[in-house]
């Protein structure tokens, strides 16, 4: 028997904002708010913000089908219209969601866009993505602003000046254009304070796990965390909120010596600290949490959390500089980092969170993600001499999600760990 | 070492139950042993059928064995007084049969998975094949069934192999499709089912590097007994130039199972020890 999950004020706050959202979507048609459809890596939520615009997330849509079973019927209509069975599955259930009438996963119906924002950082498969919607919504204005790859390893002058010349050329005359709107910059920076006001809050919420036991986890419960703030909701009062609410509830959990709260109820025993690399498989998430609770094993960092920005290193979005920092923010995001930048930012989370471990659960049709992830483990492992474990998965392929597979690897990735321990003389042998 | 006793360990597989009775001591003995095929039956009932067969043949009761120990997806076993994770079982059974072994291998019939180990069967890393049904013992099953061989003859059918051919070793499903357009162009079982070990033996190679393995190398588990296998991994680490020493033993299917049981001993020493302290 399953048990109820403990809701939170935050996790309360976070439903209603998002209800709120997909409420006010539903109405768009009859308020005559323009939807701007955009990517969470590298949203312009703030910019889409000032034009008193609504954003809609397809990836977000399709996670949560995933989590709500339906992901698998809309990638079989997807592939039905000729999409390959290699094609990303976000995509696929995107597509298969709106060739169904386009219902959004609280079953309210999702409006059509009146602008494509394609603001993609480091995945080229979302550029396919929009040239697919624009099929399907013929004449809707698509403004692409192309984000430099951090092939050097840093952001130059250069870049940042590619990037706000095509804001003010490329996306904000669209946005001005569909909007009916003139753009205003004082209104932006005002929304880029809350922005910055949340960024710092995160950043000490993700910090937490310093902590021993960890609060939180930075994985399955983090990707609840980073809901607000990669849904549209950065820039917004809503937002900081969110945040200092949650900051607050995991402040007494610290102060208690409490560990993070699952679906299965509290986790009373740390056994093992993780770092984990990849984003999550949604169509089974609460088995698949599950057999990391079981083990006693917390995530204490993990790189999906820092797909939709990256403020680890002191990045914020900044009032004084509007343009130029929404540029530096869509080139920090996770994906857009080159292979040593993601394998020094891996390492310096393992040893800053005192990680007993390193797992890399690789998406099977997910490849800004998946590449290079062989290499960052072996290098990973080289480096810190820590253990390492390899499991594969999908999105929101239920196809992909072997229960078996994934739990053997797992079980010999934990005994691992625990053998470890008892090198270090922190277990006993048997 | 608080005198002599007996303990079994049950290793419940993928595809079978295996059993062992052990005589601990300082230098234990193994009494006895079997395995069981799994078939369609729930697996707690197969390992129970086993416990009481080797009790039964030995005469001894349940009550005679001071610890029965589970390892595998033993868990389920009705009577264990304990579990251990296959990992340091393995380790354990392994330098057992092969004193001395620096890297286990145990090759099942869901994943195979290289092991080095340390002083006292110490488990020190390990490296596992990856998802796809080709670099397991399960896979060599369903393509000797489909050959109309049985797992018993697969390993002297493939040592008459003249000319062995390779199918993909990346992925069972291609793997079993290459399988079925060789058998329609007329070649020999012997080469198809030598080249199917010798695909296996290239994970398992991989697996040695990446692991960056020691010697000698035990292999055990229930692939471990099945001689072609053997003879291809020899083979192909000879012409790859790799220059582990393979090493296997008669009884490496049991590695599992005597791990537990030996296991079972030290912790049955360790709680006699404790009961004794806390009287």
């Amino acid at each position: 028997m399953s048990k109820e999950v403990v809701k939170e004020k935050s996790m309360v706050l976070q439903k209603e904002m998002l209800a709120g959202l997909f409420k006010e979507l539903s109405q768009a048609h009859e308020t005559g708010k323009k939807v701007v459809y955009t990517f969470v890596p590298g949203n312009l939520s703030e910019l889409i913000h000032a034009f008193d615009m609504l954003p809609v997330y397809p990836e977000i849509n399709a996670l949560q089908s995933g989590m709500r079973k339906n992901s698998g019927a809309f990638i079989r209509e997807a592939e039905k219209a000729g999409h390959s069975e290699d094609v990303c599955t976000y995509v696929k259930c995107d597509i298969g969601m709106m060739l169904n009438g386009n219902i959004g996963p609280t079953g309210e119906k999702l409006p059509p866009p009146d602008l494509l924002l394609l603001s993609y950082t480091g995945c080229f498969t979302f550029m396919k993505w929009f040239e697919n919607l624009e099929r399907y919504y013929p004449g809707v204005p698509v403004a692409m602003l192309h984000t430099p790859y951090q092939e050097g390893g840093k952001i130059t002058q250069e870049m940042r000046d590619y990037m706000v010349e095509q804001l003010r050329l490329e996306v904000i005359p669209k946005m001005e254009k569909v909007s009916g709107k003139k753009f205003d910059e004082r209104k932006l920076a005002g929304i880029l304070e809350n922005s910055a006001r949340a960024e710092d809050l995160i950043v000490k919420i993700f910090d937490t796990t310093k902590n021993k036991p960890s609060p939180i986890d930075a994985y399955f419960a983090g990707v609840y965390y980073i809901g607000p703030i990669n849904t549209g909701f950065r820039g917004t009062p809503e937002a900081v909120i969110y945040y200092e609410t949650l900051y607050e509830e995991i402040l007494e959990r610290v102060r208690l010596g409490l560990g993070p709260i699952t679906p299965e109820g509290e986790m009373e025993e740390e056994r093992f600290r993780l770092v984990v690399e990849g984003p999550p498989n949604w169509t089974s998430f609460r088995e698949f949490w599950k057999l990391f609770y079981d083990m006693g094993a917390v995530v204490v960092a993990s790189s999906y959390t820092k797909v939709g920005g990256m403020y680890d290193y002191g990045f914020r979005h900044d009032p004084a500089r509007p343009l130029e920092s929404l540029g530096e923010y869509c080139m920090n995001c996770y994906t857009n980092l080159n292979l040593p930048q993601r394998i020094d930012l891996l390492e310096k989370c393992i040893t800053e969170y005192q990680a007993d471990g390193f797992l890399v659960n690789s998406i099977k049709s997910c490849n800004s993600f998946s590449a290079g992830q062989l290499l960052m483990m072996r290098h990973l492992e080289e480096r810190l001499g820590i253990p390492v474990g390899f499991i594969e998965s999908d999105l929101v392929d239920p196809r992909y999600f072997s229960y078996s597979n994934i739990k053997n690897r797992l079980d010999s990735f934990f005994q691992m760990l625990g053998q470890r321990k008892v090198i270090k003389g922190q277990l006993e042998i048997v | 070492m608080t005198g002599q006793f007996y303990t079994m360990g049950v290793d419940v597989g993928g595809s079978y139950v295996k059993a062992v009775l052990v005589d601990y001591s300082d230098h234990p003995q193994i009494i006895d042993k079997h395995t069981e095929k799994i078939r369609k039956r729930n697996p707690a009932d197969v390992a129970e059928e086993l416990v009481n067969f080797l009790l039964q043949k030995n005469g001894l009761q349940y009550e005679d064995i001071a610890y029965l120990a589970s390892t595998g997806e033993g868990e389920m076993v009705t009577r264990k007084k304990g579990h251990f994770y296959s990992m340091t079982t393995h380790s354990k059974g392994g330098e057992f049969l092969y004193p001395g072994a620096k890297t286990v291998v145990d090759m099942g019939a869901l994943y195979v998975r290289a092991i080095k180990i340390g002083e006292k069967a110490r488990v020190l890393d390990y490296k596992m094949t990856g998802q796809c049904a080709s670099g397991s013992g399960q896979f060599i099953e369903n393509i000797s069934r489909y050959l109309g061989l049985s797992i018993e003859e697969v390993g002297e059918v493939s040592m008459q192999s003249n000319n062995p051919e390779v199918p993909s070793g990346i992925c069972a499903v291609l793997a079993e499709t290459d399988v079925i357009n060789m058998v329609s162009r007329g070649i020999a079982t012997p080469n198809i089912i030598k080249g199917i070990h010798l695909s296996v033996s290239g994970r398992i190679i991989k697996l040695l590097t990446a692991l960056k393995a020691e010697s000698p190398v035990m292999l055990a588990g229930g692939l471990a007994v099945n001689k072609g296998m053997v003879q291809a991994i020899s083979e192909l680490l000879k012409e790859s130039k790799y220059g582990y020493e393979i090493v296997t033993h008669p009884d490496a299917i049991y590695s599992g199972a005597i791990g537990a049981a030996l296991w079972g001993g030290f912790r049955h020493i360790k709680l006699s020890k404790e009961k004794h302290a806390f009287a």
